[in-house]
């Protein structure tokens, strides 16, 4: 597959937050979330919560999940699966590597 | 370990338990009833779906296919009319007969209707339903006159609905400054105050009665001198009566909700009640008010699935509401009531910004608006007991996720 897109360096991203990446960059139909979870690692999801419209970017990310900002659903960093209400369907997921401190997206495929 | 549970109403605490009993492994037949087509979610009624943006099947609060995923037999367009506790049996309103090892009460409540006099006009609405909610919007075109009797949660998100919809909205409550408890007095205050912003006339009275008027519509009569008003409809948003009717008949303690303990059982050990329907008494024997919250129903599913599978519940957590006024998104978490001082962060003048409560030294209580990520930090604060310094939360500059980790 391709080598991805650099959408970000690490620094942009503060440990337990997101940032979105436009949706004219990704070339994908939603925004997407970069979100850095407490240990480090990048995840990324489809930013816009699939409950209604909040933004996973503005969410709170810890320990492997992001509570959305809106109604504190939580979803899976690695795999989208969303843990309660009021959202019913998971986050899609898309890959994200990290190499010398800079973030490439792989928009589309599977983590 | 019981092997099968009905649930009575499928609202989210139902819903929620139903939900809670599989992710916990519950193996068992579970089994759900509701009067509705299918269980949805009642926030938006009184938001998107009372403005026109939503349909019900948006507003469920499953997916379709959920129910056969996770083996939950609905019952749907059916009531349970009587609760025969002793047999372990459920009437239907069908006739039919249910038999459950556990019952699990989640009926909720009924909008409350004041015994005002003229009330029972059909231009005077309560909301608590989907049907509510439509037949209410129909009444929201542009250029209606619509009187809203109470400023609390519902009352103040209608009112914001129906001036966004072009009505001409008139609030009224007895009150100065409505959800100071819950929100603490200088954010209740700002709250309250951007009816007037946002061209909503507000009135502290109240309503002593009301005339229809036919054609011309329907008169309110304000206590306190002022001048008789008509309007096209009127909303009464003055609380909720929880429904507890099963439990009375069935011999259960009830007291202003269906009475619990920690772990949602009632005075009979085979029954359970969780949401707005139930009361929990807490272990030195007091009876707080009831939650009447979103999150605090579904988290009453979350630990009556515990109970009945004899596992531990979910960790305690500071309780947290939300609610949507204006364009402006409004959070609190924690017992405002119980700060003895207050410090905010950010300002007033411009959201987004936040009010935490503290008491010795500790968070007790956050309230916010259009601030998710300050509110989500106070929570954690509060429930992990994180000591905190007064200045550093009230400078912006300051990460709160840092000072979590300290
Ligand atoms: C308009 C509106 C807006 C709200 N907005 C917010 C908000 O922004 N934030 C927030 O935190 N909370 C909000 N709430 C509060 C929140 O929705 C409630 O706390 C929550 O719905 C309670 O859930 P429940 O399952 O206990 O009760 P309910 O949602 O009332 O569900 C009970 C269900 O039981 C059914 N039932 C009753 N009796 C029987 C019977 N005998 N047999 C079978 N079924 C029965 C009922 O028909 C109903 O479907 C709002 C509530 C309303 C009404
Ligand atoms: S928008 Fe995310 S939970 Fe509601």
């Amino acid at each position: 597959m391709s080598d991805g897109i650099r959408v970000a360096s690490l620094d942009d991203i503060p440990q337990g937050e997101g940032i979105a990446i436009d949706k004219a960059i990704t070339g994908t139909e939603d925004d997407i979330a970069l979100l850095r979870d407490t240990d480090d690692t990048v995840y990324a999801l489809n930013d816009t919560c699939t409950h209604e419209t909040a933004s996973l970017a503005q969410g709170w990310v810890e320990e492997g999940f992001v509570e959305c900002p809106l109604h504190s659903s939580k979803f899976c960093l690695r795999s989208g699966e969303v843990q309660g209400l009021p959202a019913t369907r998971n986050a899609c997921p898309h890959r994200v590597e990290v190499r010398d401190g800079e973030v490439y997206l792989f928009p589309g495929e599977a983590p | 370990m019981s092997t099968s549970v009905v649930i009575v109403g499928g609202g989210v605490a139902g819903v929620g338990t139903a939900a809670a009993l599989r992710s916990r492994g519950f193996d068992g037949d579970v089994t759900l009833v509701d009067p509705g087509e299918f269980p949805y979610d009642r926030p938006p009624l009184s938001k998107d779906f009372l403005a026109g943006g939503r349909t019900l099947e948006q507003i469920a609060l499953q997916q379709p296919s959920w129910y056969d995923d996770q083996r939950i037999r609905l019952i749907n367009r059916t009531t349970v009319v009587a609760l025969r506790a002793a047999e372990g049996g459920l009437e239907l309103s069908d006739g039919r007969v249910l038999s459950a090892d556990r019952v699990v009460l989640a009926t909720g409540a009924a909008a409350a209707r004041p015994p005002i006099e003229g009330a029972d006009s059909p231009r005077v609405h309560v909301l608590r339903t989907a049907e509510d909610a439509a037949r209410l919007r129909a009444a929201l075109v542009p250029g209606a006159r619509i009187l809203i009797v109470g400023a609390g949660l519902i009352g103040a998100e209608s009112a914001s609905t129906a001036v966004r919809l072009g009505c001409e909205v008139t609030l009224v409550d007895p009150v100065a400054v409505p959800l100071a408890a819950a929100l603490g007095h200088d954010l209740a205050h700002w709250v309250h105050g951007l009816h007037v912003r946002h061209g909503v006339r507000t009135l502290q009275t109240v309503v002593e009665s009301f005339t229809d008027r036919g054609e011309a519509g329907i008169e309110a009569h304000l206590a306190g001198g002022e001048p008789a008003r008509t309007f096209d409809a009127v909303l009464l948003g003055v609380g909720m009566v929880p429904h507890t009717t099963l439990a009375e008949q069935a011999g259960l303690e009830v007291d202003r909700g269906v009475v619990v303990d920690s772990g949602q059982v009632t005075s009979n050990p085979a029954v359970l009640a969780v949401g707005d329907s139930a009361r929990t008494r807490l272990a030195d024997g007091t009876l707080p008010p009831r939650a009447e919250h979103w999150e605090a129903a579904q988290t009453d599913g979350a630990r009556a699935a515990a109970a009945l599978l004899g596992t531990p519940g979910p960790a305690a957590a500071a309780p947290w509401f939300w609610t949507d006024r204006h364009g402006h998104h409004i959070e609190g978490v924690g017992h405002m009531a119980s700060a003895t001082r207050t410090v905010v962060r950010g300002s007033f003048d411009d959201p987004s910004f936040t009010v935490f409560g503290l008491d010795d030294g500790y968070v007790v209580a956050a309230a916010a608006v259009d601030d998710s990520g300050a509110v989500r930090a106070a929570r954690r604060m509060i429930d992990r007991r994180v000591p905190a310094d007064p200045d550093q939360l009230s400078d912006p500059s300051v990460n709160l996720r840092a000072l979590l980790r300290n």
